[in-house]
């Protein structure tokens, strides 16, 4: 629920007296609405509608940032309950869980493995954000060991997750600059907790059973002046989880209810010893709004479907996704392969990289760069037109990579055709299928040399 | 002061599709809220979980989905009688890949008569697919309405190409469709209009075309979500059906599900159990295992 | 309103193939169609032409100020070809068009401060088309602003929100009217420009000038200055010279929410209605709006 220019004006003097630097009151009220202005520019602003306006215009979701540098996590500044309403803006962070209680070999392994994943989409790292270190050992020693191993091994962002809120803040204080979350705070330790978090100024990670004791919680923790929380009302599994971060959601967003304005933290981990049932409670949870998901485990057969469902429903609906633009070769060709050309639209990449690999015929897979348009839409607008696809040949030297001299074009582009037969002299243009999913057809029954 | 949850009540409801006969007769859809959201209205009908039985040998197939069905794979009807027996599906589908006029092309007789036998081995409800080529599924899946008359399946793709026929057939015989637009709200609404005018709406499912996780997942997802809130909160009634995703073809078509068992999987689980928290009533899907997790996980209390 | 027809366009075949022979003929039929349906300006669109996009300019303006009086609307993202265009026009010319991005700023935008022309500036910038009001007003102040700082009145700038089609976005079209209505606010002076017929693009053929037309009576009720139209459409042109005001009527009618006995109403009018309807987001789009 951003705020409209047409609510901002109505706090705003209305006078059109200039001073802020634009024509009228309305033009500076869109300027603030998109951060392009800030209401401190209106001299002539009440104190009242000033405090008001700053009040409303601060997001209905606090943003909170777990860790530091080029690890930190920042979760919250959502404003829509559907994608499709704009995009969800802050992927949840991942977190996978190490208990103390496990022995060192298998705590080192465990380390590795995380600290040495690459995973990658398009051109994209797909990234495990963070670690949760659970005191469960009972020795407070040992907890103060596995945390201090981690500092010193990885720079990843850390949960600290302790039920002793001593153990909890000893822990805390041994990395409070890495600002690592530090989880349950609850009823029972609200007054324990509250000058420690602000003595070390690490977030929160909340813990009410159920949503009214959360909220209580919660809005005490407001009121002793704690900025940054990470809340969990304690859903026993993934359909109370889908309600609870529903409800907290909509009661921000539609509500303006400040005490639930904050991003959410859901523990799949605890909640199922099925590791496919683990792992579908995790994708609903990314689904229905969570900021950070907890992970028993750092299997990656696991970890890549979540990874790349995460990147899916978090990509911007209003942007095309694209892939680089080059030569890709698929399945190993040589200089009798055959080459095809289409748009650097990601899905049309996938969909036709796809299509190739199935029909096991090694080809050459030209990808230009269109910014992510379509075949037609790109064509019209110059960017996939003979011109264009002809500077590509030479800048990416495909002549050389083959020694026949024919180029597939996607089917749907016939006008295209006539062109390159023009603008690339000596090449032979095929109309490919109009679908993608009839290439290898198209493959095992056109091209013959 | 006590908390006030924020609840979203509608007053319409997503209409009721009934398939199958008998006792095992399933109804889809009849929710008057989004998905799982059992706490602020009725959703009466769990989602069908249907399994895929193909009538030709797999090609393809990724060797942990061949596994499952090893021993049944050259007969339709012993493949469909395990998926309910040993697997526990609620519904099948059967896709005629055999009628594929690019493949073996089998006639429409054929394939009726394959539909027939599988119908005949099983109670419970069942799905009828074609290849998706306009001219073909309309010979084919007018000839299956016609042998399978009073088993009451739901035949699919129909498309804005070839509706009329294939919808009539269905009307004649006793049977519901799957209609079918490509990733577009509009065309739904613009075949569902195109349908109505002589064709029961409560026998009609949408599909509007499924794409596996990370290879589109993200356009079904938000689509199928658009559909659900044009019918429940806009309360247009020609968005008011039910909507299936055909989600095993396309995720197991992934090299990644493909590489190995707990991924293959997931990929398949994943994508499905998406689509259900988007607004989907009825699930395709390949392997028993995600028919098993996702059946448990939605049934929790 | 101030229309602007769109006929000669390379795009067309006869148009095409007439600018490419140099052959003054279909210019001619073309220009002769456009006059009769009273269009203010003429668009010429020499947009995708690679050959000689400069001479190609040059030829057709001056093949078309031989035949018309009528003034023109240079459209074309060719900066040369522009800028060829602009040096010979007889009367003041409609610059179509320019934008927020750095490049267009850098090369299309001066050639308004250099030649005397209207500018069309439009909403897109480098982060490419922005998808709210709100965006889409911080865009055409910084775009003016900068505009004005390099000598163009806002006056002489002609705003343009760029129109999606309704069957790609239907929600668009209400977000369009909203921004057209705070033009005054934002960028007091300017003045709106419309590219009508992508809003039908994707619809039937035989039921886009419906679309059209009812859409553009809408606009004009809330003060938009120009569009870019059909110089084909006879009723396109009949409607918005007063030829048939009791379907203004019925459309402004329809804005307000009114209630129409829709059963009393001709065919044409009804049909006009429920266009209004669709375009006021009343109900989902569909190809088959007429049916429901």
């Amino acid at each position: 629920m951003a705020l409209k220019g047409a609510d901002i004006l109505k706090k705003l003097p209305k006078t059109n007296c200039k001073e802020c630097g634009f024509p009228t009151c309305f033009a500076f009220a869109m300027k603030i609405a998109t951060g392009g202005a800030k209401v401190d520019d209106c001299p002539h602003i009440s104190p009242q509608s000033k405090a008001e306006l700053e009040a409303e215009l601060s997001p209905p979701i606090k943003l909170v940032t777990i860790g530091t540098g080029a690890n930190a996590l920042v979760i919250g500044e959502e404003e829509v309950m559907f994608r499709h309403e704009k995009t969800f803006f802050h992927e949840p962070g991942i977190a996978i869980l190490i208990s103390d209680k496990e022995a060192e070999a298998e705590i080192d392994q465990k380390l590795k493995k995380i600290t040495g994943f690459d995973f990658e989409r398009i051109g994209q790292k797909l990234k495990v954000n963070l670690l949760a270190l659970s005191y469960e050992s009972g020795d407070k020693a040992k907890y103060e060991a596995l945390v201090k191993k981690v500092l010193e091994t990885t720079q990843m962002a850390l949960v600290l997750i302790s039920c002793d809120t001593d153990v909890l803040f000893s822990a805390a204080a041994l990395c409070a600059d890495r600002k690592p979350l530090v989880y349950p705070i609850g009823k029972e330790n609200l007054s324990a907790a509250i000058p420690r978090l602000k003595e070390l100024k690490v977030p929160a990670g909340v813990y009410g059973k159920g949503l009214d004791e959360l909220i209580e919680v919660a809005s005490a923790l407001r009121d002793a002046g704690i900025g940054e929380m990470v809340l969990d009302s304690g859903p026993k599994n993934m359909l109370e989880g889908v309600r609870d971060n529903t409800l907290i959601r909509r009661s921000a967003l539609k509500k303006g209810f400040r005490p639930l304005g904050y991003p959410t933290i859901a523990f799949p981990c605890f909640m199922y010893k099925d590791k496919l049932k683990e792992s579908l409670a995790a994708a609903a949870f990314m689904t229905k709004y969570a900021g950070i998901i907890v992970l028993s485990q750092p299997d990656e057969h696991f970890l890549l479907p979540l990874l790349i469902y995460r990147f899916n429903i978090y990509s911007d609906p209003r942007r095309p996704m694209t892939v680089e633009e080059k030569v890709y070769e698929v399945s190993n060709p040589d200089e009798n392969s055959p080459i095809l050309i289409t748009t650097n639209y990601a899905l049309d990449f996938f969909i036709v990289s796809g299509a190739i690999e199935e029909a096991g015929l090694p080809a050459y897979l030209c990808i230009k760069n269109t910014e992510g348009l379509g075949v037609l839409a790109s064509w019209t607008s110059g960017k996939f037109n003979g011109e264009a696809i002809a500077e590509f040949f030479a800048k990416y030297g495909v002549e050389k990579k083959v020694k026949h001299r024919k180029l597939i074009i996607p089917g749907v582009a016939k006008k295209l055709k006539e062109e390159l037969e023009e603008d690339l002299p000596g090449w032979e243009i095929v109309l490919g299928p109009n679908e993608a999913s009839d290439i290898p057809k198209f493959l095992s029954e056109e091209w013959k040399q | 002061m006590s908390f006030e949850p924020p609840l979203e009540k509608y007053s319409v409801k997503i209409r009721e599709v009934a398939w199958g006969h008998g006792e095992k007769i399933v109804r889809t859809g009849g929710e008057n809220a989004l998905p799982f959201h059992y706490f602020e209205g009725a959703l009466p009908n769990l989602a069908g979980l249907a399994l895929e039985v193909v009538d030709i040998e797999p090609e393809n197939w990724a060797p942990e989905l061949i596994e499952q069905y090893r021993d049944v794979v050259s007969s339709p009807a012993k493949w469909a009688k395990k998926c309910v027996d040993v697997y526990g599906a609620n519904a099948i589908c059967l896709r005629l890949l055999s009628t594929d006029p690019l493949g073996r092309n089998a006639s429409p007789q054929e394939a009726a008569a394959t539909a027939k036998t599988v119908a005949d081995s099983i109670d419970v409800p069942l799905i009828v697919w074609g290849t998706g080529d306009e001219e073909k599924d309309t010979q084919v899946l007018t000839e299956v309405a016609r042998v399978c008359a009073g088993k009451n399946l739901l035949l699919g793709p129909v498309l804005k190409q070839n509706y009329a026929e294939i919808a009539k057939a269905a009307m004649d015989h006793g049977h519901g469709i799957v209609a079918q637009a490509s990733m577009d709200a509009n065309l739904t609404k613009e075949l569902n209009i195109a349908l109505c005018k002589f064709f029961p709406a409560d026998k009609i499912v949408v599909d509007p075309t499924s794409s596996a996780l990370g290879y589109g997942l993200e356009f079904t997802f938000s689509i199928i979500e658009r559909i659900k809130q044009f019918g429940l909160a806009d309360r247009d009634n020609m968005m008011l059906m039910p909507i299936l995703a055909d989600v095993g073809v396309e995720c197991w078509r992934a090299k990644e599900a493909k590489a190995n068992r707990d991924q293959g999987i997931l990929w398949e689980a994943i994508s499905g159990l998406s689509f259900l928290l988007a607004g989907a009533n009825i699930l395709i899907l390949r392997h028993p295992d995600s028919l098993r997790v996702l059946k448990e996980m939605i049934t929790e209390c | 309103m101030i229309l602007i027809g769109e006929e000669l366009n390379v795009m067309s075949k006869t148009i095409g193939q007439g600018i490419k022979d140099r052959d003054a003929g279909p210019i001619r039929e073309c220009i002769a169609e456009q006059v009769k349906n009273k269009m203010d300006y003429l668009d010429l669109n020499v947009g995708p032409v690679k050959k000689d996009p400069v001479g190609t300019m040059e030829w057709l303006v001056k093949t078309v100020q031989e035949i018309t009086d009528i003034p023109l609307c240079l459209d074309t993202t060719n900066v040369a070809a522009m800028e060829a265009g602009l040096k010979i026009c007889k009367k003041k010319p409609i610059l179509n068009s320019a934008s927020g991005s750095q490049e267009s700023r850098q090369t299309m935008m001066p050639l308004a401060a250099k030649y005397p022309c209207s500018l069309v500036l439009s909403v897109i910038n480098d982060s490419g088309l922005p998808s709210d009001a709100e965006e889409r007003a911080a865009s055409i102040m910084d775009s003016v602003a900068y505009a004005n700082d390099i000598g163009i009145a806002s006056e002489d700038i002609w705003v343009d929100p760029v129109m999606m089609p309704v069957s790609v976005d239907q929600r668009q079209v209400a977000a369009y009217m909203e921004f057209v209505q705070m033009l005054p606010d934002i960028v007091p002076g300017a003045k709106s420009l419309c590219g009508l017929s992508n809003l039908s693009f994707g619809v039937p053929k035989e039921l886009r000038g419906l679309l059209n037309r009812t859409f553009l009576v809408m606009l004009d009720r809330i003060g938009q200055h120009s569009a870019i139209v059909s110089g084909y459409d006879e009723e396109l042109s009949t409607l918005m010279n007063g030829g048939l005001p009791g379907i203004v009527k019925l459309i402004h009618r329809t804005m307000d929410a009114e209630d129409i006995d829709v059963s009393s109403l001709s065919e044409k009018e009804r049909q006009y209605v429920k266009t209004a309807e669709v375009l006021m987001g009343r109900s989902l789009f569909s190809s088959s709006w007429l049916e429901v």
